[in-house]
């Protein structure tokens, strides 16, 4: 497959000459976001996000498998991404590319590791029976910042999920399907979310937020601040790269607690809009089996 | 049934892409090409139709590798192949949402052969491979097909997941805008006269815009379903119009 053009000479000198200037191609300022699209599909657990020209599908889904030996009282949760020839014809099927593994530990790091979705509560009887959740990460489209969008698409389609509701009565498990009763939301404990900053210059001094393709190609640097609104942080990521003045990793932290703020509140938004959209005649309550956590 | 939507060109950095969504599939197509082949699969006298299905969740499996089998010599028939030797043409489809059924709970990974798809997937391959401006001899347009009761005497068009697990005998026929059959396949018990229902019925469906006033003489099955010839020649008349406002 051909590979993806390098930004030209022209182009490179242009670029960076502006962003030392503080400005950006599309004029936005050096800590703007592109305007950010968050919707979800008529199924459970389908967000879509759209960051500029970037767009990124999640998909959620569960079913009932063994968990694994060694975990028995855990129930099962993954999260795949896979980056294919839609977003640009350099991408290979079936080959990972350092882009894709990156952001799939990224992820992992963040909303797994960190205990967002409480894993045990996945876990029907032990050693025989849980649930097996699993995210799927479609990218349709990239031009830059993938971690930030993919991460707050992984994190709004968990939270917009239902799996079947379920009851045990001695031995015997009930699934009950959608017609029965009504499916319930996953046990969530806390929304991380990403925000990557990119460094420019020559001591990697001026610091970009949400950068495109282009501009991502030209950093020295970049690190990524995974945290929730309590400003708890899952993790930073500084992978290679100029190194940084410890003064500024500082700073970033705090734009990055803002940030993370700003999106929980557009997922809590979104959601309401959604529940709202979906409870015709106001039925849902009375409808749902679950009890107040 | 709701009518067909389409989007066109709504990702950026593909030749050409389309989303189509009827009858609760919802499919997005990317196509690139003809771009140069890799060394290993390049044919020095036809190009390669690269087909790829992604299914919404999991990863994969035979039943997608089936599907790319069922639909990649039927886009290769459509494509003048001769035309670009040593080059490649990829069809990339995702499955972005596929119809509910309130009834059964979905398993994540179902190695079985899902026709009522098929269509969706043909449509959306189609629409981004003329929005691709791949050169085409001829547009198609296919149908599912069931046969739900005993004497074979009812066949329905479009059915939903629910009817599809209570058929007889579940077809997929495609046929080209010349009225030529494109693609068949069948799964379940059935006659040959009952094939040969089901042929006329979907010749029917999918050729119906071509004949003037064709609609009068349909009568029960099809009335319901959409011409997505028609459907498709419209949503691309509107995107050129769009494409030459500034004239």
């Amino acid at each position: 497959m051909p590979r993806e053009a390098e930004p030209s000479l022209s182009e490179r000198t242009f670029t960076l000459q502006a962003i030392s200037e503080g400005l950006r191609l599309d004029s936005r300022k050096l800590d703007q976001f592109r305007p950010l699209e968050l919707s979800f599909g008529d199924e459970y657990g389908v967000a879509d996000v759209k960051l500029g020209k970037t767009r990124v599908l999640a998909k959620v889904s569960a079913e009932v498998t063994v968990p694994f030996s060694d975990r028995p009282f855990d129930g099962i949760f993954q999260i795949t991404s896979e980056l294919g020839p839609m977003v640009a014809p350099s991408f290979e099927v079936n080959r990972p590319t350092e882009t894709e593994i990156l952001l799939a530990r990224l992820l992992e790091k963040t909303i797994r590791r960190s205990g967002a979705l409480d894993t045990e509560s996945l876990c029907l009887i032990a050693g025989q029976k849980c649930w097996s959740v699993r995210v799927d990460l479609h990218i349709l489209s990239a031009d830059g910042n993938l971690i930030d969008s993919s991460c707050l698409a992984v994190v709004a389609a968990l939270r917009h999920f239902r799996r079947p509701d379920t009851s045990i009565e001695g031995e015997t498990l009930t699934i009950y399907t959608a017609a029965e009763r009504e499916p319930v939301p996953l046990s969530w404990l806390h929304s991380p979310f990403c925000t990557t900053f990119d460094f420019f210059g020559e001591d990697g001094e001026i610091v970009l937020v949400d950068t495109t393709w282009l501009e991502e190609q030209l950093r020295v640097g970049s690190v990524t601040f995974s945290l929730n609104k309590h400003g708890e942080i899952c993790q930073i990521s500084k992978l290679g790269g100029k190194p940084v003045e410890a003064t500024l990793i500082i700073q970033c932290a705090q734009m990055a607690l803002a940030k993370s703020k700003e999106f929980t509140d557009l997922v809590d938004a979104r959601l309401a809009e959604d529940a709202k959209r979906r409870d015709k005649g106001g039925l849902m309550a009375e409808l749902s089996a679950e009890n107040e956590r | 049934m709701a009518s067909p939507t389409a989007e066109l060109s709504h990702l950026p950095k593909t030749d050409g892409s389309a989303n189509f969504a009827y009858g609760g599939y919802t499919i997005t197509a990317a196509v690139n090409g003809p771009v140069e082949a890799q060394r290993r699969d390049e044919n020095p006298f036809e190009a390669l139709v690269d087909v790829n299905v992604r299914p919404a969740a999991g990863v994969g499996g035979t039943g997608e590798r089936q599907l790319e089998a069922i639909l990649q010599p039927a886009l290769r028939h459509l494509i003048p192949v001769r035309n670009f030797p040593r080059c490649v043409i990829q069809v990339t489809l995702q499955v972005m949402e596929t119809p509910e059924n309130a009834y059964v709970n979905p398993k994540v990974m179902q190695p079985r052969l899902n026709l009522g798809i098929i269509p969706a997937l043909l449509h959306a391959a189609i629409l981004g491979l003329l929005t691709a401006a791949v050169p085409m001899k001829t547009v198609a347009s296919a149908t599912c097909l069931v046969i739900t009761d005993a004497d074979g005497s009812s066949v329905k068009v479009d059915p939903t997941p629910a009817e599809i697990d209570q058929a007889r005998s579940v077809h997929v026929l495609g046929f080209t805008a010349g009225r030529d059959l494109l693609l068949a396949e069948s799964e379940g018990s059935f006659s040959a006269d009952e094939w040969a229902t089901v042929l006329q019925t979907a010749e029917k469906v999918c050729c119906r815009s071509q004949e003037a006033g064709g609609d009068a003489e349909m009568g029960g099955y099809g009335a319901e379903s959409e011409n997505v010839q028609q459907f498709m020649r419209s949503v691309l008349e509107a995107k050129a119009a769009e494409g030459l406002h500034w004239r």
